[in-house]
């Protein structure tokens, strides 16, 4: 009796033990997390890992396979940090750029968004990254989800409150010690919105309509290589989309560099279906009137935003003119863009003055 | 001749007491908040976090304190909300230190309540709500605290785009702009409201059926304006109706820029202290049993926008006013002299058809839409003025068709003795 019962004893040992050494020898083996394993109906998780988008050591940024790196030709200006971009779409769907009139790319469900904010040379002269925001598009509508890096670089935490973050980094040899603000977020609307619905600004089919650097010496249309990816059905011929220029490229005209800057730092906002429609000043590149994108246009409701200037444009006088005024402060009721920086954007300001001077 | 010479004397020297008093008069009385509640770090995390995570329905309750905000307060396009505070001294949200992000509150969404609280110190405008249908602010103090009032907001309350708009019973004081500034709406009532301290007190512009009553302007550059501005989403604002208020004493010095500066872009720069009410490139206006009482420069002034010098050539819209009716008023003219701070002052003070240095009760700037008609003895623009008393009072119509060299004035009114009435409809906001 009593050796049975030992035997028993036994064989359930032996057998706890096979079954615990099987799990932890499973998870082992078990494949690294991918965006094909998020759950939409968990989303936003708590942390930026749980998604992923990114392998090995997150804070080197490797996208995971199918999760493709993009840039648009003209970026937004955020405080100097760099961006590094992915998109992603579930198998088997892909967005469609049929809609040529509005030049927006239409995403299908469960299409990501991946945006990183960081600095090459922050704090001791070491890459920081300070936070990631991603669009997820959920039933219909996008959602915005910003997560936070902590200080050990090695996770992001999900934050809707917004934080203001201490950083210090380096630009063109000069050092900069800024509050950081990471928008909370409702805040993401301010730029992220088209008749109220929250919407994507940089992938527009004439941002993405160039060549783009995919390492291991492929250069290619991101257009072409979206649909060679599989995330694009009905494009044809780059030609036959249009194309904004980079406005840091010295080699195209002043007007249209001075117009992809405005369209990518303030168009989003300053057009007739965004919250800036209230002005009367609508900075897309498509804009062909000239008092619509502020020659001898006098604000409306700027109030201390306007200086002591007349017009929004007043043509060969750059320094009197309200736009240059308003990009050359950090005073919050002053600046524009209202959000997504505290410094000025030395560069941006010399375009648009020199522009403005060329009038 | 000494005799004159000493009340030449005492009259500047009434003046330069003036002039101090008048200063005086740009003082900000602020609210002693030390003895209140400091929200904690966590009550104010959760209060962002309520805006954030509101639903259709919900309601947001804002506890008795003093709340300092780092970031904005947004509500993002949702249908029945109610933000209520414990009172409009109970319960102050400060935005004094906001980084980023003009306004203090933004609003967007379908039947909004806001009830009850204090905005303060928004670096841009106070509480704006854009593209909204059905949104009622009541008993809403918006103010600035600093002492410097250069350093104030926009706008104290601002809706614009939206429709059916209510506001009751709010305060909008110190703005460097319009205390309560109603933009490119639609259905409009503002009542039983004070606006004070600011540049201008209220002002309804590129709005349709609007009417502004019982309410008090006191102590602003600007007691009330009905404009409509070019170039806008929204431009051929028409039907306001201004009646029973109190706008007193609005000769508050313009901050909306440094008084040693030249106006700037915003029309608001060029607005003459002393302004009762100002009526531009506005349609169908209609301001009756109101109290006027001492503006020390103009009490109605109905202007076009010319005066401005701006462009005029913009869509859907007209630089004139007309269909305008000023009738049974009551107007005080103060023992003060009228601005001399804004071109369009110096202007009045000057080149009045009552003599230098009177307050005029009603002007008419005179431009009007020749192809309207030849003559303005026929009054083409329909401006009708039916006040008591009108043989006493300080009109002046103006001719400056041939440019600042050659202005003309004149008394006679009875071009403009006619009767109009503006419909409005405000039946809609009764139940907001």
């Amino acid at each position: 009796m009593s050796f049975l019962q030992k035997n028993n004893s036994l064989l359930y040992l032996i057998s706890i033990t096979i079954f615990f050494a099987i799990f932890f020898f499973g998870s082992c083996e078990k494949e690294a997390l991918t965006p094909d394993d998020i759950d939409f109906d968990k989303i936003p998780y708590k942390t930026l890992s749980e998604y992923g988008f990114f392998t090995g050591n997150p804070a080197d940024m490797n996208p995971s396979e199918r999760v493709l790196p993009y840039k648009p030709v003209s970026q937004l200006f955020s405080d100097y940090a760099e961006k590094s971009r992915f998109v992603w779409m579930p198998q088997g769907v892909s967005a469609d750029i049929s809609d040529k009139e509005n030049l927006e790319i239409h995403f299908p469900d469960k299409s990501i968004l991946i945006k990183n904010f960081y600095y090459s040379e922050a704090e001791n002269g070491e890459q920081r990254i300070i936070e990631t925001r991603l669009l997820m598009k959920k039933a219909g509508k996008w959602q915005a989800y910003a997560y936070v890096w902590n200080d050990q670089q090695t996770e992001a935490n999900y934050k809707i409150t917004g934080a203001n973050i201490p950083v210090s980094f380096t630009h063109g040899g000069k050092q900069h010690d800024i509050t950081y603000v990471q928008p909370n977020k409702n805040q993401c609307k301010s730029c992220h919105n088209q008749k109220e619905e929250l919407m994507p600004i940089g992938p527009k089919a004439r941002n993405l309509n160039y060549d783009f650097d995919y390492g291991g010496g492929e250069v290619k249309n991101q257009l072409a290589k979206w649909q060679e990816t599989g995330y694009l059905s009905n494009f044809t011929d780059p030609k036959s989309y249009p194309c904004m220029v980079d406005y840091t490229d010295e080699s195209a005209s002043l007007d249209l560099r001075a117009k992809a800057y405005l369209d990518i730092n303030c168009g989003h906002c300053h057009s007739a279906v965004s919250p800036a429609s209230t002005s009367g000043l609508f900075l897309t590149y498509e804009q062909k009137d000239a008092t619509k994108w502020g020659v001898y246009k006098p604000p409306v409701a700027a109030g201390i935003g306007a200086g002591s200037f007349k017009y929004d444009i007043h043509p060969g006088k750059g320094d009197e003119s309200i736009f240059v005024h308003r990009m050359k402060s950090t005073h919050p009721a002053v600046m524009m863009p209202e959000i997504g920086r505290v410094t000025v954007h030395e560069e941006g300001v010399a375009l648009i003055r020199d522009w403005i001077d060329e009038m | 001749m000494f005799r004159l010479n000493s009340l030449v004397i005492v009259f500047f020297l009434g003046m330069s007491l003036c002039f101090f008093a008048c200063k005086q008069s740009g003082k900000v009385e602020v609210k002693d908040t030390s003895e209140m509640h400091k929200a904690t770090s966590e009550e104010i995390e959760n209060l962002v976090e309520q805006f954030i995570l509101a639903e259709a329905g919900t309601t947001i309750n804002i506890p008795a304190g003093f709340y300092e905000m780092g970031t904005q307060l947004i509500i993002d396009n949702l249908e029945n909300v109610k933000i209520i505070g414990a009172g409009m001294e109970q319960t102050i949200l400060s935005f004094k230190t906001l980084k980023v992000g003009a306004e203090g509150m933004k609003i967007v969404g379908k039947n909004i309540l806001m009830q009850d609280f204090a905005v303060y110190d928004a670096p841009g405008d106070g509480i704006k709500t854009h593209n909204c249908d059905g949104i009622t602010f009541r008993r809403i103090n918006a103010t600035w605290t600093n002492g410097d009032k250069s350093k104030n907001g926009t706008y104290a309350l601002y809706p614009v785009q939206s429709k059916n708009v209510v506001i009751d019973e709010c305060t909008a004081s110190h703005s460097r702009d319009a205390g309560i500034y109603v933009g490119q709406s639609e259905n409009i009532i503002v009542k039983n409201c004070t606006a004070f301290g600011n540049v201008a007190g209220i002002e309804i512009e590129n709005c349709t059926n609007a009417e502004v009553f019982n309410c008090k302007a006191y102590d602003n550059s600007a007691g009330i304006l009905v404009f409509n501005l070019p170039d806008l989403p929204v431009a051929d604002g028409k039907r306001t109706r201004v009646y029973n208020n109190e706008i007193i004493e609005n000769n508050h010095v313009n901050f909306a820029i440094p008084i040693s500066e030249t106006p700037n872009g915003n029309t608001i720069t060029m607005v003459p202290p002393g302004s009762g009410m100002i009526l531009m490139a506005a349609k169908e206006v209609e301001v009756f049993n109101n109290k006027i009482l001492n503006n020390k420069t103009v009490g109605v002034f109905v202007g076009n926008y010319h005066i401005t010098g701006f462009p005029m050539d913009a869509p859907n819209w007209s630089p004139f006013s007309s269909n305008i009716s000023i009738h049974d008023n009551e107007y005080e003219r103060p023992a003060a002299l009228p601005d001399m701070t804004k071109d369009f002052g110096k202007l009045l003070t000057a080149k009045n058809a009552h003599g230098v240095g009177k307050t005029q009760d009603i002007v008419y700037d005179g431009f009007w839409d020749e192809s309207t008609g030849k003559d303005i003895a026929e009054n083409p623009m329909n401006i009708c003025i039916r006040e008591k008393g009108m043989d006493k009072m300080h009109f002046t119509r103006f001719d400056m068709r041939g440019g600042e060299k050659d202005i003309k004035a004149y008394k006679n009114y009875k071009p403009f003795e006619c009767d109009y009435s503006v419909e409005t409809d405000v039946q809609m906001l009764t139940q907001l």
